[in-house]
């Protein structure tokens, strides 16, 4: 009897820890995050994780932040079979070799479930796409624009620029009065540099012309391509970007421009979140225009820059609560609540924004910036950031490569060629990613 | 019996140093993303350092750092050190502050450095030219920023080699140096006929792991200027980190990591047969 009764007490423990475990491999769904200060992983709890698992009570989502360096630690861990549910990639130029290794879960059959087809820009669709079929959609996008400090060039009779050549004559009127015309530096994140070949390559070649070598249908040593990064070298030789460039990082720049030692600041969306750090307190007032092209180009150009990407790892033990998860952070609620607190970084891309009210706290200028944006994309009318449509060793040669054109260490021409030559052999490699068809 | 006391270390050394070293050297024969599988393309990856400017700006740098650094810090270090050991009195005192640097961490030293000292905006550099000195930041221009980074590397570097030498130059036998005393020898006499001859196995050990470690120096210089500006102030390792993390040449990566290797293999050489030499003596 004594034994019958262990028997039967041990498959009940077995059972029960079966069980336990079964529904513990089902519930917990990982996800790896950036670098996030205290103050914004409090927002990311309160807005996402916390709202997710009260409205999931079978799923329990959680958040480990890895840092600035979460791009090379998922690579090894997905390369070696682990890592997290949800795959937070640096953009969609990083998610065909992962889609190609079979790291990650097609999305098709969530995307049709929980109507991303619908919900979420077509473009952004387009963009997390490998072999036809979707394996990432963008968590946030951004544009590049010109702010500028509305107080000073009010002081001084100035209007912001509406072409190149107001631009330049803009520029030279600062540089007589020393203030600094672009308020610029990449002094910790190199990478800065593309912000300004992005620019000059939509506002000045174009985003047809882009888009055609992108395509691989033009040589990156074009003509236009040629004339935008000698505009651009003139600008550095005329000394618009300050003696400072190599010594401010982003945050200094907003300083430098609400101060009024500087009077422009060509830079991204996400520079909306240190506005009322600086201005208020500097009595100045920020303004934001779309950056002014050539003739050629027409009307100022958005281009429009993916940063991040969210997939659904194929070794996932829960890629339905995964994407679950994903969908709920492209839900109304949740971009309503994520803007309201951090401007710039959740700029999800949902296809409708009519019915979403920002806090009363936002910056009118940010959500006027972003409904402007939503309506170039949604009408196919933006440009092309580097980060977000050139390769992997294209984007890092850019990058590097335009410090040598600047400090006279290389021409134009050199620097083109070596560009472009790293684009072919990285397109015959399968490494660009996919441009959505204007 | 006692040899089988190598076994535990001489598994762990093939386990975590020799398997690694191996494949390393094995990748710098192939082109891999880091992601998908690895393809075989033989001397492809050192032709393309062959012909890479930037890889030879990285070498040359690396060739001026070991020999900045096997002067200044070392000359520094000795001197300091001397001068420890002929005034006694506050040597305790000074070795805790020479050596200070060396326990704050890396990241922290380099942007001290970069906000409060080098920066135009919140640095000592600011300030001057707040009051009209024509001062530049050294990480900004090609032709000083390897120096700029250097200099930060050798301020926290020579504290430690002080102590070392101090420690080393207390091992020298007292009869010596009251000898050379009597006998009226100099500052410099007793420096260079006693103090030095001394100390030579320590001060040869410092040149030679100098040697490896400014081959493998990497943390100052990604932190202050990530190789720049226009790969001015590259090296090696820097070169090697970009390479597998930013353009995905995970296999060129591994052919700079080869090079690294191969100026520490001879350094280590040098080493194992000076260590043999002192043996036979």
């Amino acid at each position: 009897m004594e034994r019958r009764l262990f028997i039967k007490t041990a498959i009940a423990l077995m059972a029960g820890t079966a069980l336990t475990g079964a529904a513990l491999a089902a519930g917990p769904i990982t996800w790896w995050y950036e670098t996030a200060t205290p103050e914004q992983q409090g927002v990311i709890t309160r807005n996402i994780i916390e709202p997710f698992n009260a409205a999931h009570p079978d799923d329990s989502l959680s958040i480990d932040y890895r840092g600035a360096q979460l791009d090379n630690q998922m690579r090894v861990a997905l390369l070696s079979g682990t890592g997290p549910d949800i795959v937070y990639t640096a953009g969609p130029s990083y998610v065909a070799p992962m889609a190609q290794a079979g790291q990650l879960l097609p999305l098709d059959d969530y995307a049709e479930q929980f109507g991303w087809n619908e919900r979420i820009l077509p473009v952004f669709l387009e963009m997390g796409r490998y072999n036809g079929q979707l394996y990432a959609v963008p968590k946030t996008y951004e544009t590049l624009g010109l702010f500028y400090n509305a107080t000073l060039l009010e002081e001084h009779g100035w209007t912001p620029p509406t072409s190149i050549d107001e631009l330049e004559a803009l520029a030279d009127a600062m540089l007589a009065e020393n203030i600094v015309p672009f308020s610029s530096g990449n002094a910790l994140w190199r990478p800065t540099n593309e912000h300004y070949v992005s620019l000059a390559l939509n506002a000045i070649a174009g985003p047809e012309n882009v888009y055609k070598a992108l395509n691989g249908e033009i040589p990156w040593t074009s003509e236009p391509f040629a004339a935008a990064i000698t505009r651009l070298n003139e600008w550095w030789q005329k000394g618009y970007f300050g003696p400072n460039y190599f010594s401010l990082n982003g945050e200094q720049q907003v300083a430098e421009l609400a101060a009024g030692r500087a009077g422009m600041m060509p830079s991204g969306t996400w520079q909306f979140q240190h506005i009322e750090t600086y201005f208020p307190p500097a009595n100045a007032e920020a303004g934001f225009v779309g950056f002014p092209s050539t003739e050629d180009v027409g009307e100022p150009v958005f281009p429009l820059g993916v940063g991040s990407t969210f997939s659904v790892a194929a070794t996932s033990q829960n890629p339905d609560g995964a994407a679950a998860a994903i969908d709920f952070i492209f839900s109304d609620e949740t971009y309503t609540a994520m803007n309201t607190e951090w401007q710039g970084e959740w700029n999800t891309p949902l296809s409708d924004l009519s019915g979403i009210t920002l806090g009363d706290d936002v910056l009118p200028l940010y959500t006027e910036a972003m409904q402007t944006l939503a309506q170039s994309v949604a009408q196919d009318e933006y440009g092309y950031t580097t980060w977000t449509f050139l390769p992997p060793a294209t984007n890092s040669f850019m990058v590097s490569g335009i410090e040598e054109v600047w400090l006279g260490r290389s021409t134009v021409e050199q620097y083109l060629a070596q560009w472009d030559a790293t684009f072919q052999q990285e397109m015959a490699e399968g490494k660009v990613p996919a441009i959505p068809a204007r | 019996m006692h040899r089988f006391y190598v076994v535990p270390t001489l598994v762990i050394n093939v386990a975590i140093i020799l398997v690694p070293a191996l494949l390393t050297v094995a990748l710098a024969f192939f082109r891999w993303d880091g992601i998908n599988m690895p393809v075989f393309i033989g001397m492809g990856n050192f032709q393309a350092l062959w012909a890479d400017r930037v890889f030879w700006t990285a070498l040359t740098n690396n060739i001026i750092w070991t020999l900045l650094f096997l002067t200044v810090p070392i000359g520094i270090g000795l001197l300091a050190a001397t001068l420890l050991l002929v005034a006694r009195r506050g040597s305790m005192f000074f070795q805790v502050i020479y050596f200070l640097p060396m326990i704050i961490a890396t990241a922290i030293l380099a942007r001290i450095w970069q906000g409060m000292i080098y920066s135009p905006v919140s640095g000592v550099n600011g300030m001057l030219q707040r009051m009209g000195f024509p001062t530049l930041d050294p990480l900004t221009q090609p032709s000083t920023a390897l120096l700029g980074i250097a200099t930060v590397d050798l301020w926290h570097w020579w504290g430690f080699l002080c102590v070392i030498f101090f420690a080393a130059l207390r091992q020298v036998p007292q009869e010596q140096i009251e000898a050379a005393r009597i006998e009226g020898a100099s500052f410099w006499q007793m420096m260079r006929y006693v103090l030095l001859p001394g100390i030579r196995p320590t001060i040869t050990l410092m040149m030679i792991m100098t040697v490896i470690w400014s081959f493998l120096v990497f943390d100052f210089v990604y932190i202050l200027t990530q190789g720049g500006p226009a790969f001015s102030s590259e090296v090696l390792s820097t070169l090697a980190y970009r390479s597998a993390f930013y353009d995905l040449a995970v296999g060129k990566a591994a052919a700079v990591a080869v090079v690294i290797s191969i100026f520490g293999l001879i350094a280590t050489a040098f080493y194992i047969r000076e260590q043999a030499r002192e043996f036979d003596r």
